[in-house]
C-alpha cells in the first residue's frame, strides 16, 4: 500500500532530479561563458528570456505566498479548535495544511529555476546584487532549513504530537516562513528603491540596503496579501471538493472550508489597500518621479485595470455572501437589502473604474473640449476614486453584517438603541467621507493627498465599533435555527473558484508593475537595463503574460489538490480473481 | 474529471476576459531613452529642438511638469512661459542660473505652494549630461522668452556629475568589455580618443607611443610621467575621487591596458 506520505516523497524525487539536472546544465553554462566574451545577458531561441523569468518569478511568488498565508490561518483555526475542543476546526485546519506539502516542493523548485535564470541570462545584475546581499545568504539558507523542518514537522505531526507542541511548531513555521519572505523582499525591495550605497553603487551599509525605503512596506503589505491570496486558493479547493463531493456530510464540510476560506481572504483584502496606500507614500517619499511614473505616468492604466480587478472581487465577495444567506434560516428578511447595496458597489465600481483621461480621436477631443471628459474628468480623480473605494469597503462589511446576524435576533434590552447607534456611526462615516471627497476638489494637492487618511481611519472607526456594537448586541440572541452547512447552489462556488483567479490575476498585475515601474533599470538608478528587452511593453502584452501565468498556477495547483485528496481515498484494493489478490492469497501470513 | 475540466475552462474564460480588459486600455510601449547626440558648435536656436526633445524624452520632465495647464492642483510647476519669469524668480539670479540651480540642485529654491521633491537630473536614474542640460536651458529660454545660452555657457555645477552610463562603476564587475569599463571609469570625462584636445592628453594612437608597462604605470601611478603641457597631480585626484583604485579588479585593469594599447 502506498501512503499519502510516500506518494509526496515520490513528487519529490522527480523534482530533486529536475533540479539537479538544471544545475547541470546551467553551470556548465556559467562556468564556460567567462572564458569567451563575458556577456552581460543570454538570450534564449525561442522565448525571451525576460518573459520566461518574469513568468518562473511570478510562479514562485504565487506557491511562496500560498505556502506563507496557509500556515497562518491553518494555526488560527487550529488554535480555535484547541480552546474550543471542537474537532471540526482541527480537521479545517489540517485540510489547509495538507495543500503544503507538494505547494513547499513547488516553490522551492521555482525558486532554484529562478535564481539559476538569473545566474545564466543576467549575469552582470546577479553579480551585482550578490556583491550587495551576500552576507544575507548564509541566514536565507538556514532559514530555508528551517522552514523545511518545520513544515514537515508540523504536517507528519498532526495528531501525533501533544497539541500544545504541535501549536507551537505552527507558530516556529510561521515566524521562520515570514523571516525568509523578509530577507528575499529586501533583494527585490533594493532593486527598486535602492540604499545603502554610494554614489557609485558600492555598499555603505547593508542594513539600510536591506531596510529601504519600501522594505517594511511590501512586507507588511505581502503578508496580508498572502492571507488574502491564501485564503482564496483555500476556497477553491473548497469549492473543488463541494462539487465532487458525494455525501452530505462531505458537501457540509466542504461548503464550510469555502466560507472560511472566502471569509480570511475578504477579511484581510479589507487592509489592503490601507497597506498599499503605505507602500504608495514611501516611493514617493524615495523618488517623487518614480512614483509620479506609477500612478500618473506610464503605468496609470493599469490601475484602471487594477479597479476592474478588485471591482470584481467585492462584486463576487458579495454575491457570495448573498448566496451563503440561502443556508441560513431568517435570512430571507434582508434579503430586500441586497439590491440597495448591488446599487453602491456598482456605482462605487464605475467610479473606481473611470479614467481620467480618454483615448479619442482629434475630432471627439474637440466635441469633449480636450481628451478630459467634462464628467469623467471629475470622477477620475484620486478625491472620486478614494472615496468610491472607501465606500465599497463599508458596503461590504454591511453585506457581511447582515450574513452574521440572519439567524440571530439580540434578546437585550437595548437592541433598538444598539441598531439605532450604529445606523447613526454608519450615516455619520459615510457622509464623512463624501464630505472629504468633495472637499478634495476644492484644495491644493498636499491637502487633498492628506485628505485620503482621515477617510480610511473614519472608515476602520465604523468597522471596528460597529463590530463591538453587534458583539454585545447579539450575545445571548435568540436563534431562528443552525445554518445549514451545504445547503447552498453551485453557483456560489464558482463565485469562489472566480475570487480565486482574480486574486491570483491581480497578483500577478501587481508583480508586473512593482517591477515594471523601475522601466530601464534592473536596480533603479544603478544598475541599467542595456538588454534587447529594456523597454517597457503594453498592458496588452503584460496581461497577456499575466493571463499565461495565471493559467500554468492553476494547472500546477489542480496538481497539488489532486495529490492533497488522495489522502482521503479509501486504500487500493486488488480486485477479485486478479493476480494481485491471488498473489496476496497465496502469501504467508506472516510476509 | 468532468467537473475539472468545466473548473479549468473556467479558469481560461476568466483570465482570458481580464486580458481583454488589458487590452481595452491605451497600450503604448515605452522605450528607454535614447542618448542624443549633441554637438560642440551647435548655435543656441539649434540647442531649441534637442532640448525640446530632451524635455520629452531622456529628461523625463513631462512626467510631473505640465505644459500649460493652469490647474489649481498641480503637484509640480507648470513650464509654460518659463522663460519669461525665470530671471524674476529669484532676486539677484539670471535666467540661465535659476534654470540651471533648478536642474542640478532643484530643492535649492522651490516655489511657494509647492514642496521639494525633485531629483537632480544630472544624477542617476536621469543622469542628464552637461551638454543635454544646456540644451534644455535653451528650450526653457524658448517658452516665452529669449534663449541666450550657448554650448560654451560654465556653470558651476558642471563636471560634478557622471556622464551618461549605462552602469554605476561599481555595478560594473569583472564581465564588461574594456570600452564599456573606459566609459564607467569615466576615462572620457578627459581623454578624447579622436585627438581632439580635452582636460588630459587625447589617447588616440596610444598604443604607438607607448607600451603597455608604461600604460599600466600611467593608470596606477599618473604622476611618474606627465605629458608635456598637462599638470600633474590632475589624475591623481580625480582617481582618488571616484575610488577607481578601490573598485578596479586585477581583470579589468588588464582589459583596460589592453584596450589602451590596441588604439
Amino acid at each position: 500500500m502506498l501512503t499519502i506520505d510516500r506518494r509526496s516523497w515520490m513528487l519529490r524525487i522527480p523534482l530533486g532530479i529536475l533540479v539537479l539536472v538544471l544545475v547541470a546544465l546551467c553551470s556548465e553554462s556559467a562556468w564556460a561563458a567567462p572564458q569567451e566574451a563575458d556577456p552581460e545577458y543570454r538570450a534564449l531561441p525561442f522565448i525571451s528570456s525576460r518573459v520566461l523569468m518574469w513568468a518562473v518569478a511570478e510562479l514562485h511568488l504565487m506557491f511562496a505566498a500560498f505556502v506563507l498565508a496557509v500556515p497562518i490561518f491553518a494555526l488560527v483555526i487550529e488554535f480555535i479548535g484547541y480552546k474550543t475542543g471542537d474537532r471540526r476546526y482541527d480537521q479545517l485546519a489540517y485540510d489547509f495544511t495538507k495543500l503544503l506539502s507538494v505547494s513547499f516542493s513547488f516553490t522551492a523548485t521555482l525558486g532554484a529555476l529562478l535564481t539559476f535564470g538569473l545566474i545564466v541570462f543576467y549575469p552582470a545584475l546577479t553579480q551585482y546584487l550578490v556583491k550587495i546581499f551576500s552576507w544575507t545568504f548564509l541566514p536565507y539558507v538556514l532559514l530555508f532549513f528551517l522552514e523545511a523542518f518545520f513544515l514537515y514537522a508540523y504536517y507528519y505531526g498532526w495528531g501525533k504530537l501533544s497539541p500544545r507542541l504541535h501549536l507551537f511548531l505552527g507558530v516556529m513555521l510561521n515566524i521562520v516562513g515570514t523571516a525568509i519572505m523578509f530577507i528575499a523582499n529586501a533583494w527585490l525591495t533594493f532593486m527598486n528603491t535602492p540604499n545603502g550605497i554610494d554614489e557609485m553603487g558600492n555598499l555603505t551599509n547593508i542594513w539600510e540596503a536591506i531596510n529601504n525605503y519600501i522594505w517594511m512596506p511590501i512586507n507588511i503589505h505581502r503578508i496580508i496579501a498572502n492571507v488574502a491570496f491564501g485564503g482564496a486558493i483555500g476556497a477553491a479547493y473548497g469549492a473543488f471538493k463541494f462539487l465532487g463531493a458525494k455525501t452530505l456530510e462531505a458537501r457540509a464540510h466542504y461548503d464550510w472550508m469555502g466560507y472560511i476560506g472566502i471569509f480570511v481572504a475578504i477579511c484581510a483584502l479589507l487592509p489592503l489597500p490601507f497597506a498599499g496606500y503605505w507602500l504608495g507614500v514611501e516611493i514617493y517619499a524615495y523618488d517623487q518621479s518614480l512614483g509620479i511614473t506609477l500612478m500618473g505616468g506610464t503605468f496609470s492604466w493599469l490601475f484602471i485595470v487594477q479597479a476592474v480587478l478588485i471591482g470584481n472581487l467585492f462584486l463576487a465577495a458579495n454575491y457570495y455572501l448573498w448566496l451563503s444567506m440561502a443556508r441560513i434560516p431568517g435570512a430571507e428578511r434582508f434579503r430586500g437589502f441586497i439590491k440597495y447595496l448591488l446599487g453602491i458597489i456598482t456605482l462605487c465600481f464605475i467610479v473606481w473604474a473611470t479614467p481620467h483621461s480618454l483615448v479619442a480621436t482629434v475630432e471627439e477631443a474637440r466635441a469633449m473640449g480636450g481628451s478630459h471628459h467634462p464628467i469623467l474628468n471629475v470622477l477620475g480623480v484620486m478625491s472620486a476614486k478614494n472615496t468610491a473605494v472607501n465606500l465599497l469597503i463599508l458596503t461590504t462589511y454591511v453585506s457581511f453584517l447582515l450574513y452574521r446576524r440572519a439567524n440571530k435576533e439580540a434578546t437585550v434590552s437595548w437592541a433598538k438603541t444598539g441598531n439605532w447607534v450604529q445606523f447613526g456611526i454608519f450615516a455619520a462615516v459615510v457622509i464623512y467621507v463624501v464630505f472629504l471627497g468633495v472637499y478634495g476638489y476644492f484644495v491644493d494637492a498636499q491637502t487633498r493627498i492628506g485628505l485620503s487618511q482621515p477617510q480610511v481611519m473614519s472608515v476602520l472607526f465604523a468597522m471596528i465599533s460597529v463590530t463591538v456594537i453587534d458583539i454585545f448586541l447579539f450575545k445571548n440572541a435568540k436563534s431562528r435555527g443552525e445554518i445549514v452547512w451545504g445547503k447552498i447552489s453551485a453557483r456560489s462556488q464558482y463565485a469562489l473558484f472566480f475570487l480565486a483567479i482574480t486574486f491570483t490575476w491581480l497578483m500577478g498585475l501587481m508583480g508586473y508593475v512593482r517591477a515594471g515601474m523601475r522601466q530601464h533599470w534592473h536596480v533603479y538608478g544603478v544598475v541599467r537595463d542595456t538588454s534587447v528587452d529594456a523597454f517597457t511593453p503594453t498592458l496588452g502584452y503584460a496581461g497577456g503574460v499575466v493571463s499565461a501565468i495565471v493559467i500554468v498556477f492553476f494547472l500546477l495547483i489542480a496538481i497539488v489538490f489532486f495529490l492533497a485528496g488522495l489522502s482521503g481515498r479509501k486504500d487500493w484494493e486488488p480486485k477479485s480473481g486478479s493476480r494481485w489478490s491471488k498473489a496476496e492469497a497465496s502469501a504467508p501470513i506472516d510476509s | 474529471m468532468k467537473q475539472a475540466l468545466k473548473i479549468f475552462g473556467f479558469t481560461i474564460v476568466v483570465s482570458v476576459f481580464y486580458w481583454y480588459v488589458s487590452l481595452w486600455v491605451p497600450q503604448k510601449r515605452t522605450e528607454p531613452p535614447e542618448d542624443i547626440e549633441i554637438g560642440a558648435n551647435l548655435t543656441t536656436e539649434e540647442m531649441i529642438p534637442i532640448g525640446e526633445e530632451i524635455v520629452a524624452g531622456k529628461g523625463t520632465c513631462l512626467t510631473c511638469h505640465t505644459m500649460g495647464d493652469h490647474g489649481t492642483g498641480l503637484r509640480f510647476p507648470d513650464l509654460a512661459g518659463i522663460g519669461a519669469i525665470a530671471g524674476e524668480r529669484v532676486a539677484g539670479q539670471s535666467d540661465v542660473y535659476y534654470l540651471a540651480e533648478s536642474m542640478y540642485d532643484p530643492n535649492a529654491y522651490v516655489l511657494e505652494g509647492y514642496v521639494a521633491g525633485m531629483p537632480n537630473v544630472a544624477r542617476p536614474p536621469i543622469a542628464l549630461t552637461d551638454q543635454e542640460i544646456l540644451t534644455v536651458i535653451a528650450y526653457l529660454q524658448s517658452l516665452g522668452g529669449t534663449p541666450t545660452v550657448t554650448m560654451d555657457t560654465q556653470l558651476e555645477w558642471q563636471g560634478q556629475a557622471p556622464a551618461s552610463q549605462d552602469v554605476a562603476p561599481a555595478a560594473v564587475g569583472g564581465n564588461r568589455d574594456a570600452e564599456t569599463l573606459f566609459a564607467a571609469y569615466l576615462c572620457n570625462t578627459c581623454h578624447t580618443l579622436d585627438g581632439t584636445a580635452a582636460a588630459g592628453p587625447t589617447l588616440q594612437g596610444l598604443g604607438g607611443r607607448m607600451s603597455k608597462a608604461e600604460i599600466y604605470e600611467a593608470i596606477v601611478d599618473p604622476d611618474a610621467t606627465v605629458t608635456e603641457g598637462f599638470v600633474a597631480g590632475v589624475m591623481t585626484a580625480m582617481l582618488d575621487a571616484t575610488g577607481f583604485h578601490e573598485q578596479v579588479s586585477a581583470s579589468e585593469l588588464q582589459a583596460l591596458v589592453d584596450y589602451l594599447a590596441s588604439l
